[in-house]
């Protein structure tokens, strides 16, 4: 029998997977451009990508631009490696278990 | 939760990844009103110089127009909501566009000071350089208006080699017009079609 893969559960939160997608076509970007991106309230954009620092798959660079206050937010090797794991692992799920 | 249910949720999960890694790559920012900006700084230097017959005029109105134009992308970089992330592909189309510039700088005066420039030169080198960037910049893109503007560019350049000075002007006038001005105004309401469109979210 196929041993289907596990889904990287850090990854799987749909606020968090949209973030590191759209991480992974930028080189960095601003906690601002996320959330317009996202549509995501201040606190609940905070605490996921806290999650994803905490993980590793995001570094944060926060600065002072003309007196306010800047973050800026860049996904890691280790983020983009999780993430083609994470694509792969749905690919096999949805061609495989699943639709058989 | 269903099996039929679950393969409907991982589906959903692709085509998430699949939109915001296409949104994070479309952001290369709004340059259009920089290609009606240039094409009317070039008519000003054109008619200057016709009417002035000053050999400076072109650098000097090139020189005054970058002023303003520096002066607006700073401003728009300082508004958060104009703010967009670098991208490989911006930081490459911005790459050429500069390249192109820095050649223009270093090789109009050169030719101007050595006693070789002559009309149909210039607008022959200035549409093939503007070819090749817009060219680039479409194909990396894959916007077919720009690639189509680039065609116009080159069949400019090639125009320009031949005929009277009077007909050089003219094809450089049309060039600038559709490659520059209508190719802008284009560019600014596609622009504003997909700032209405705004942010997918998650």
């Amino acid at each position: 029998m196929l041993e289907l893969p596990e889904l990287n559960p850090v990854i799987h939160g749909k606020l968090r997977l949209a973030l590191l997608s759209l991480l992974s076509g930028v080189e960095e970007a601003e906690f601002t451009w996320l959330r317009s991106k996202t549509g995501s309230t201040d606190g609940n954009l905070g605490a996921q990508l806290l999650k994803l620092e905490e993980a590793g798959y995001v570094t944060v660079e926060k600065k002072f631009v003309q007196r306010k206050p800047q973050s800026l937010y860049r996904m890691t090797e280790a983020g983009r490696e999780a993430l083609t794991e994470y694509v792969q692992a749905l690919k096999q799920l949805l061609g495989g278990a699943i639709g058989g | 939760m269903t099996a039929n249910a679950e393969e409907l949720e991982l589906k959903d999960r692709l085509s998430l990844i699949e939109t915001m890694i296409a949104e994070g790559r479309r952001s290369t920012g709004s340059w259009a009103w920089t290609f009606v900006f240039w094409g009317l700084a070039y008519y000003v230097a054109i008619g200057w110089t016709a009417w002035s017959q000053w050999p400076w005029a072109w650098l000097v109105t090139m020189v005054s127009a970058w002023v303003p134009c520096w002066y607006i992308i700073r401003r728009q970089r300082k508004n958060p909501s104009n703010r967009r992330p670098e991208t490989t592909v911006g930081r490459a189309i911005f790459s050429i566009w500069i390249a192109m510039g820095i050649s223009m700088t270093f090789l109009f005066p050169a030719l101007g000071f050595s006693g070789r420039f002559n009309q149909h030169i210039f607008v022959a080198v200035v549409a093939a350089m503007f070819g090749v960037a817009n060219g680039a910049s479409g194909m990396i893109i894959r916007w077919k208006a720009q690639i189509a503007s680039a065609m116009v560019w080159w069949a400019a350049s090639v125009a320009a080699c031949f005929g009277s000075e009077n007909q050089c002007t003219a094809v450089f006038l049309a060039a600038i017009f559709f490659c520059q001005i209508v190719f802008g105004v284009y560019g600014m309401i596609c622009e504003a079609r997909e700032r209405r469109q705004g942010g997918v979210h998650a």
